[in-house]
Protein backbone atom coordinates (compact mmCIF):
# COMPACT_ATOMS: atom_id res chain seq x y z
CA UNK A 1 0.00 0.00 0.00
CA UNK A 2 2.81 2.65 0.79
CA UNK A 3 4.97 1.48 -2.38
CA UNK A 4 1.58 2.57 -4.07
CA UNK A 5 1.40 5.54 -2.70
CA UNK A 6 5.24 6.39 -3.07
CA UNK A 7 4.90 5.38 -6.79
CA UNK A 8 1.84 7.43 -7.14
CA UNK A 9 3.69 10.89 -5.39
CA UNK A 10 6.64 10.26 -7.99
CA UNK A 11 4.22 10.31 -10.75
CA UNK A 12 2.86 13.53 -9.79
CA UNK A 13 5.62 14.87 -8.95
CA UNK A 14 7.42 14.30 -12.84
CA UNK A 15 4.01 15.44 -14.15
CA UNK A 16 4.48 18.82 -11.93
CA UNK A 17 8.35 18.94 -12.76
CA UNK A 18 7.47 18.45 -16.53
CA UNK A 19 4.37 21.16 -16.93
CA UNK A 20 6.39 23.75 -14.62
CA UNK A 21 10.18 23.95 -14.68
CA UNK A 22 10.32 26.34 -17.65
CA UNK A 23 7.50 28.64 -15.76
CA UNK A 24 9.41 28.38 -12.58
CA UNK A 25 12.65 28.90 -14.19
CA UNK A 26 11.58 31.85 -16.38
CA UNK A 27 10.07 33.51 -12.77
CA UNK A 28 14.05 32.65 -11.26
CA UNK A 29 15.68 34.30 -14.06
CA UNK A 30 13.51 37.57 -14.22
CA UNK A 31 15.03 38.20 -10.34
CA UNK A 32 18.72 36.77 -10.85
CA UNK A 33 19.15 38.04 -14.50
CA UNK A 34 21.62 34.74 -14.99
CA UNK A 35 20.02 32.53 -16.93
CA UNK A 36 22.58 29.20 -15.64
CA UNK A 37 21.85 30.91 -11.83
CA UNK A 38 18.16 30.56 -12.50
CA UNK A 39 18.36 27.14 -13.50
CA UNK A 40 21.11 25.85 -10.50
CA UNK A 41 18.40 27.55 -8.01
CA UNK A 42 15.24 26.42 -9.63
CA UNK A 43 16.90 22.53 -9.63
CA UNK A 44 17.53 23.38 -6.11
CA UNK A 45 14.28 24.20 -5.13
CA UNK A 46 12.51 21.25 -7.10
CA UNK A 47 14.52 18.63 -5.30
CA UNK A 48 13.15 20.23 -2.00
CA UNK A 49 9.47 19.75 -3.23
CA UNK A 50 10.23 16.18 -3.80
CA UNK A 51 11.57 15.67 -0.71
CA UNK A 52 8.54 17.79 0.59
CA UNK A 53 6.28 16.44 -2.15
CA UNK A 54 3.28 15.56 0.13
CA UNK A 55 3.13 19.25 1.66
CA UNK A 56 4.06 21.02 -1.27
CA UNK A 57 1.28 19.23 -3.57
CA UNK A 58 -1.18 20.50 -1.04
CA UNK A 59 0.38 24.10 -1.45
CA UNK A 60 -2.00 26.79 -3.19
CA UNK A 61 0.17 27.50 -5.48
CA UNK A 62 3.62 24.72 -5.62
CA UNK A 63 4.74 26.90 -8.63
CA UNK A 64 5.10 29.84 -6.28
CA UNK A 65 6.57 27.65 -3.32
CA UNK A 66 9.26 26.52 -6.04
CA UNK A 67 10.55 29.94 -7.24
CA UNK A 68 10.13 31.73 -3.91
CA UNK A 69 12.16 28.56 -2.49
CA UNK A 70 15.26 29.27 -5.51
CA UNK A 71 15.00 32.89 -4.40
CA UNK A 72 15.21 32.43 -0.85
CA UNK A 73 18.36 29.82 -1.62
CA UNK A 74 20.83 32.24 -2.41
CA UNK A 75 23.30 30.82 -4.74
CA UNK A 76 24.06 33.77 -5.45
CA UNK A 77 25.73 34.14 -1.90
CA UNK A 78 27.21 31.15 -2.32
CA UNK A 79 28.97 31.49 -5.68
CA UNK A 80 30.45 34.36 -3.93
CA UNK A 81 32.69 32.40 -1.70
CA UNK A 82 33.22 29.01 -3.78
CA UNK A 83 36.21 28.39 -6.39
CA UNK A 84 35.80 25.92 -8.89
CA UNK A 85 38.48 25.18 -11.09
CA UNK A 86 38.32 23.18 -14.50
CA UNK A 87 40.78 21.26 -15.68
CA UNK A 88 42.64 21.88 -18.88
CA UNK A 89 41.51 18.24 -20.32
CA UNK A 90 37.80 18.82 -19.14
CA UNK A 91 37.56 22.34 -19.95
CA UNK A 92 33.53 22.13 -21.32
CA UNK A 93 32.12 25.44 -23.17
CA UNK A 94 28.90 25.89 -21.92
CA UNK A 95 27.66 28.35 -24.18
CA UNK A 96 23.15 29.09 -23.77
CA UNK A 97 21.18 27.28 -25.99
CA UNK A 98 20.16 29.01 -28.50
CA UNK A 99 16.76 31.07 -27.90
CA UNK A 100 18.13 31.04 -24.30
CA UNK A 101 18.27 34.24 -23.40
CA UNK A 102 17.54 37.70 -21.28
CA UNK A 103 15.93 40.65 -22.67
CA UNK A 104 18.10 42.96 -20.73
CA UNK A 105 16.39 46.19 -20.58
CA UNK A 106 13.57 44.42 -19.19
CA UNK A 107 15.02 42.71 -16.38
CA UNK A 108 17.18 45.69 -15.28
CA UNK A 109 14.01 47.55 -15.03
CA UNK A 110 12.75 44.59 -12.70
CA UNK A 111 15.77 44.34 -10.91
CA UNK A 112 15.10 48.43 -9.95
CA UNK A 113 12.25 47.73 -8.27
CA UNK A 114 11.64 47.11 -4.74
CA UNK A 115 12.04 43.16 -3.79
CA UNK A 116 7.97 43.05 -2.94
CA UNK A 117 6.73 45.03 -6.16
CA UNK A 118 9.24 42.38 -8.31
CA UNK A 119 7.93 39.12 -6.62
CA UNK A 120 4.33 40.21 -7.04
CA UNK A 121 4.96 41.04 -11.09
CA UNK A 122 6.72 37.66 -11.31
CA UNK A 123 4.05 36.15 -9.42
CA UNK A 124 1.45 37.69 -11.68
CA UNK A 125 2.87 38.40 -14.83
CA UNK A 126 4.92 35.11 -15.31
CA UNK A 127 3.44 32.98 -12.86
CA UNK A 128 -0.17 33.85 -13.72
CA UNK A 129 -1.52 33.95 -10.71
CA UNK A 130 -4.27 35.71 -9.30
CA UNK A 131 -4.16 38.57 -7.16
CA UNK A 132 -6.15 36.51 -3.90
CA UNK A 133 -3.34 33.03 -4.89
CA UNK A 134 -0.71 35.94 -4.65
CA UNK A 135 -2.06 37.54 -1.48
CA UNK A 136 -2.04 33.90 0.23
CA UNK A 137 1.45 33.12 -0.88
CA UNK A 138 3.12 36.47 -0.02
CA UNK A 139 1.15 36.34 3.00
CA UNK A 140 -0.41 39.83 2.61
CA UNK A 141 -3.56 41.25 1.91
CA UNK A 142 -5.00 41.35 -1.43
CA UNK A 143 -5.62 45.04 -1.36
CA UNK A 144 -1.67 44.97 -0.97
CA UNK A 145 -1.09 43.12 -3.97
CA UNK A 146 -2.87 45.50 -5.90
CA UNK A 147 -1.27 48.41 -4.80
CA UNK A 148 2.41 46.89 -5.32
CA UNK A 149 1.36 45.12 -8.79
CA UNK A 150 0.32 49.27 -9.77
CA UNK A 151 3.33 50.89 -8.50
CA UNK A 152 5.57 47.74 -10.22
CA UNK A 153 3.79 48.33 -13.94
CA UNK A 154 3.74 52.35 -13.53
CA UNK A 155 7.78 52.07 -12.67
CA UNK A 156 8.13 49.16 -15.59
CA UNK A 157 6.19 51.54 -17.85
CA UNK A 158 8.35 54.16 -16.67
CA UNK A 159 11.65 52.41 -17.12
CA UNK A 160 10.85 50.81 -20.50
CA UNK A 161 9.77 54.13 -22.66
CA UNK A 162 13.05 55.73 -21.82
CA UNK A 163 14.93 55.94 -25.24
CA UNK A 164 18.68 55.05 -23.72
CA UNK A 165 18.05 51.70 -22.09
CA UNK A 166 20.52 48.29 -23.71
CA UNK A 167 19.59 45.86 -26.06
CA UNK A 168 18.81 42.22 -25.87
CA UNK A 169 21.67 40.79 -25.42
CA UNK A 170 22.91 37.11 -23.91
CA UNK A 171 22.07 36.39 -20.23
CA UNK A 172 24.83 37.88 -17.90
CA UNK A 173 27.07 34.53 -16.27
CA UNK B 1 2.06 51.72 -23.62
CA UNK B 2 -1.12 50.24 -21.43
CA UNK B 3 -0.76 48.16 -18.88
CA UNK B 4 -0.97 44.82 -20.59
CA UNK B 5 1.81 46.12 -22.98
CA UNK B 6 4.17 46.05 -19.80
CA UNK B 7 3.18 43.17 -18.47
CA UNK B 8 3.65 41.60 -21.83
CA UNK B 9 7.02 42.83 -22.14
CA UNK B 10 8.10 41.07 -18.98
CA UNK B 11 6.67 37.95 -20.09
CA UNK B 12 8.74 38.29 -23.59
CA UNK B 13 11.85 39.43 -21.92
CA UNK B 14 11.83 35.70 -20.67
CA UNK B 15 10.18 33.53 -23.11
CA UNK B 16 12.99 32.10 -24.76
CA UNK B 17 14.02 30.32 -21.58
CA UNK B 18 13.43 26.59 -21.07
CA UNK B 19 14.94 24.16 -18.46
CA UNK B 20 17.23 21.59 -19.31
CA UNK B 21 17.89 19.67 -16.03
CA UNK B 22 16.11 15.96 -16.29
CA UNK B 23 13.92 14.98 -14.17
CA UNK B 24 16.66 12.49 -12.77
CA UNK B 25 19.10 15.01 -11.56
CA UNK B 26 16.38 16.41 -9.92
CA UNK B 27 15.82 12.48 -7.86
CA UNK B 28 19.19 12.59 -7.53
CA UNK B 29 19.40 16.05 -5.57
CA UNK B 30 16.61 15.12 -3.19
CA UNK B 31 18.24 11.58 -2.77
CA UNK B 32 21.73 13.45 -1.67
CA UNK B 33 19.05 16.34 0.67
CA UNK B 34 17.58 12.57 2.26
CA UNK B 35 20.81 11.20 2.53
CA UNK B 36 22.31 14.66 4.44
CA UNK B 37 19.06 14.15 6.78
CA UNK B 38 19.72 10.19 7.23
CA UNK B 39 23.55 10.77 8.39
CA UNK B 40 23.10 13.62 10.41
CA UNK B 41 20.55 11.03 12.40
CA UNK B 42 23.32 8.34 12.56
CA UNK B 43 26.58 10.15 12.83
CA UNK B 44 27.55 8.31 15.72
CA UNK B 45 27.75 4.68 14.06
CA UNK B 46 29.46 6.41 10.81
CA UNK B 47 31.76 8.18 12.42
CA UNK B 48 32.76 4.58 14.40
CA UNK B 49 32.62 3.18 10.94
CA UNK B 50 35.05 5.35 9.26
CA UNK B 51 37.35 5.64 11.86
CA UNK B 52 37.81 1.97 11.85
CA UNK B 53 38.14 2.05 8.34
CA UNK B 54 40.55 4.48 8.35
CA UNK B 55 43.15 1.99 10.91
CA UNK B 56 42.88 0.04 8.26
CA UNK B 57 43.64 2.14 5.45
CA UNK B 58 46.47 3.05 7.84
CA UNK B 59 47.76 -0.24 8.85
CA UNK B 60 47.38 -1.81 4.82
CA UNK B 61 48.84 1.56 3.32
CA UNK B 62 47.27 3.86 1.47
CA UNK B 63 49.32 4.91 -1.89
CA UNK B 64 50.01 1.38 -2.81
CA UNK B 65 47.30 0.73 -5.54
CA UNK B 66 43.02 0.81 -5.93
CA UNK B 67 41.28 -2.01 -4.62
CA UNK B 68 39.56 -2.37 -8.12
CA UNK B 69 43.07 -3.16 -9.89
CA UNK B 70 45.31 -4.03 -7.11
CA UNK B 71 48.11 -4.39 -9.06
CA UNK B 72 48.01 -0.54 -10.34
CA UNK B 73 50.28 1.62 -8.91
CA UNK B 74 48.51 5.34 -8.23
CA UNK B 75 50.56 8.38 -8.19
CA UNK B 76 49.99 10.73 -5.40
CA UNK B 77 47.39 13.58 -7.03
CA UNK B 78 49.43 16.68 -4.85
CA UNK B 79 52.36 18.58 -3.94
CA UNK B 80 52.40 21.45 -1.78
CA UNK B 81 55.30 23.57 -1.47
CA UNK B 82 55.83 27.37 -0.23
CA UNK B 83 57.67 29.05 2.64
CA UNK B 84 56.39 30.12 6.08
CA UNK B 85 53.18 31.89 5.78
CA UNK B 86 51.47 30.49 2.77
CA UNK B 87 51.53 27.09 0.70
CA UNK B 88 51.21 26.40 -3.06
CA UNK B 89 49.64 23.46 -4.04
CA UNK B 90 49.47 21.65 -7.27
CA UNK B 91 46.90 19.37 -7.70
CA UNK B 92 46.67 16.34 -10.71
CA UNK B 93 43.56 14.72 -12.04
CA UNK B 94 43.71 11.56 -14.00
CA UNK B 95 43.00 7.53 -13.38
CA UNK B 96 46.59 7.76 -12.47
CA UNK B 97 45.96 9.84 -9.59
CA UNK B 98 44.64 8.74 -6.44
CA UNK B 99 44.30 11.79 -3.78
CA UNK B 100 45.22 10.88 -0.19
CA UNK B 101 42.89 13.27 1.82
CA UNK B 102 44.43 12.84 4.63
CA UNK B 103 47.59 13.25 3.59
CA UNK B 104 46.74 16.34 2.15
CA UNK B 105 45.10 17.37 5.71
CA UNK B 106 48.41 17.12 7.13
CA UNK B 107 50.52 18.55 4.67
CA UNK B 108 48.47 21.59 5.22
CA UNK B 109 48.86 21.24 8.74
CA UNK B 110 52.34 21.49 8.30
CA UNK B 111 51.92 25.22 6.90
CA UNK B 112 49.36 26.73 9.51
CA UNK B 113 46.67 25.70 7.18
CA UNK B 114 43.88 24.02 9.14
CA UNK B 115 41.44 22.18 6.37
CA UNK B 116 39.01 19.95 5.57
CA UNK B 117 39.32 17.57 2.55
CA UNK B 118 36.82 15.22 0.89
CA UNK B 119 37.13 13.29 -1.98
CA UNK B 120 34.36 13.13 -4.32
CA UNK B 121 32.06 15.90 -1.81
CA UNK B 122 32.28 19.47 -0.47
CA UNK B 123 31.10 20.85 2.72
CA UNK B 124 30.56 23.93 3.76
CA UNK B 125 29.67 25.79 6.95
CA UNK B 126 27.33 28.11 7.68
CA UNK B 127 27.96 30.72 8.69
CA UNK B 128 30.94 30.90 6.32
CA UNK B 129 34.18 33.47 6.67
CA UNK B 130 34.41 36.15 4.08
CA UNK B 131 37.75 36.52 2.67
CA UNK B 132 38.11 33.68 0.52
CA UNK B 133 39.68 35.96 -2.63
CA UNK B 134 42.18 37.18 -0.29
CA UNK B 135 42.83 33.58 0.84
CA UNK B 136 43.63 31.58 -2.59
CA UNK B 137 44.56 32.69 -5.91
CA UNK B 138 45.12 30.02 -8.39
CA UNK B 139 46.00 29.49 -11.91
CA UNK B 140 46.80 26.75 -14.58
CA UNK B 141 49.96 26.10 -16.52
CA UNK B 142 50.36 25.57 -20.00
CA UNK B 143 50.90 21.30 -19.23
CA UNK B 144 47.60 21.65 -17.16
CA UNK B 145 48.79 21.29 -13.92
CA UNK B 146 46.65 23.92 -11.30
CA UNK B 147 48.64 25.66 -8.97
CA UNK B 148 46.42 26.97 -5.68
CA UNK B 149 48.36 29.36 -3.69
CA UNK B 150 47.73 30.16 -0.09
CA UNK B 151 47.77 33.26 1.86
CA UNK B 152 47.62 31.90 5.56
CA UNK B 153 48.35 35.64 7.45
CA UNK B 154 44.91 36.55 5.18
CA UNK B 155 42.40 33.84 6.57
CA UNK B 156 40.34 34.95 8.80
CA UNK B 157 40.70 34.22 12.73
CA UNK B 158 39.12 30.86 13.37
CA UNK B 159 38.77 29.54 9.75
CA UNK B 160 39.75 26.75 7.78
CA UNK B 161 39.82 25.45 4.39
CA UNK B 162 37.47 23.10 2.59
CA UNK B 163 38.23 21.64 -0.17
CA UNK B 164 36.56 19.32 -2.23
CA UNK B 165 38.56 17.06 -4.82
CA UNK B 166 36.01 15.96 -7.83
CA UNK B 167 37.57 14.00 -11.07
CA UNK B 168 37.16 17.07 -13.13
CA UNK B 169 37.84 19.74 -10.48
CA UNK B 170 38.46 21.17 -7.42
CA UNK B 171 36.32 23.38 -5.04
CA UNK B 172 37.53 25.30 -2.31
CA UNK B 173 35.83 27.12 0.35
CA UNK B 174 36.14 29.13 3.88
CA UNK B 175 34.62 27.20 6.76
CA UNK B 176 34.22 28.14 10.24
CA UNK B 177 35.98 26.10 12.55
CA UNK B 178 33.10 24.50 14.82
CA UNK B 179 30.09 25.35 12.59
CA UNK B 180 27.74 23.28 10.96
CA UNK B 181 28.72 21.52 8.17
CA UNK B 182 26.56 20.53 5.09
CA UNK B 183 28.31 18.52 2.57
CA UNK B 184 27.24 17.46 -0.60
CA UNK B 185 28.38 14.84 -3.00
CA UNK B 186 27.14 16.67 -5.85
CA UNK B 187 29.87 18.38 -8.23
CA UNK B 188 27.17 21.16 -9.06
CA UNK B 189 28.56 24.56 -8.20
CA UNK B 190 25.02 25.79 -8.22
CA UNK B 191 24.00 23.66 -5.53
CA UNK B 192 23.00 25.94 -2.35
CA UNK B 193 23.85 24.65 0.58
CA UNK B 194 21.36 22.95 2.97
CA UNK B 195 18.95 25.12 4.80
CA UNK B 196 18.72 22.51 8.17
CA UNK B 197 21.96 22.67 10.24
CA UNK B 198 22.27 18.82 10.35
CA UNK B 199 25.64 17.22 9.35
CA UNK B 200 28.96 17.28 11.16
CA UNK B 201 30.70 20.01 12.54
CA UNK B 202 34.24 21.60 11.69
CA UNK B 203 36.69 20.52 13.83
CA UNK B 204 40.35 19.66 12.49
CA UNK B 205 40.80 15.96 11.67
CA UNK B 206 43.49 14.01 12.45
CA UNK B 207 44.02 10.69 10.49
CA UNK B 208 42.78 8.45 12.59
CA UNK B 209 39.41 9.70 12.70
CA UNK B 210 39.28 9.11 8.95
CA UNK B 211 38.80 10.64 6.04
CA UNK B 212 34.92 12.20 6.73
CA UNK B 213 34.70 15.14 8.67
Amino acid sequence: MRIEGVAREQTEFVAFYEASRDVCLRAVAASVADRQLAEDLVAEAFARALTSWRDVSRHPAPRAWVVRTALNARVSWWRKRRREIPLADHDVATADPPGDRLDTTVIAALRRLPARQREVITLRALLDLDTETTAKVLGVAPGTVMTHMSRAVIALRRELEQPNTPTTMEATK
Amino acid sequence: MNDNDVLDQVRESVSGLSMHTPVEAIRAKARARRRRRISGLAAGGVATVVAVAGLFAVIGGRDTGSPANPGVARLAAFSLGGGPGGATLTLRKGAQYRLDPDALRQALAGRGIPAVVNVGSMCDSVPEPQGLDQVISSHRDADGSVFTTFDVAAMPAGSMISIGYFPTHTEFALIEEGAPLHCSTSPNPGSPPAATGDGPHAQPVTPEQGTTP
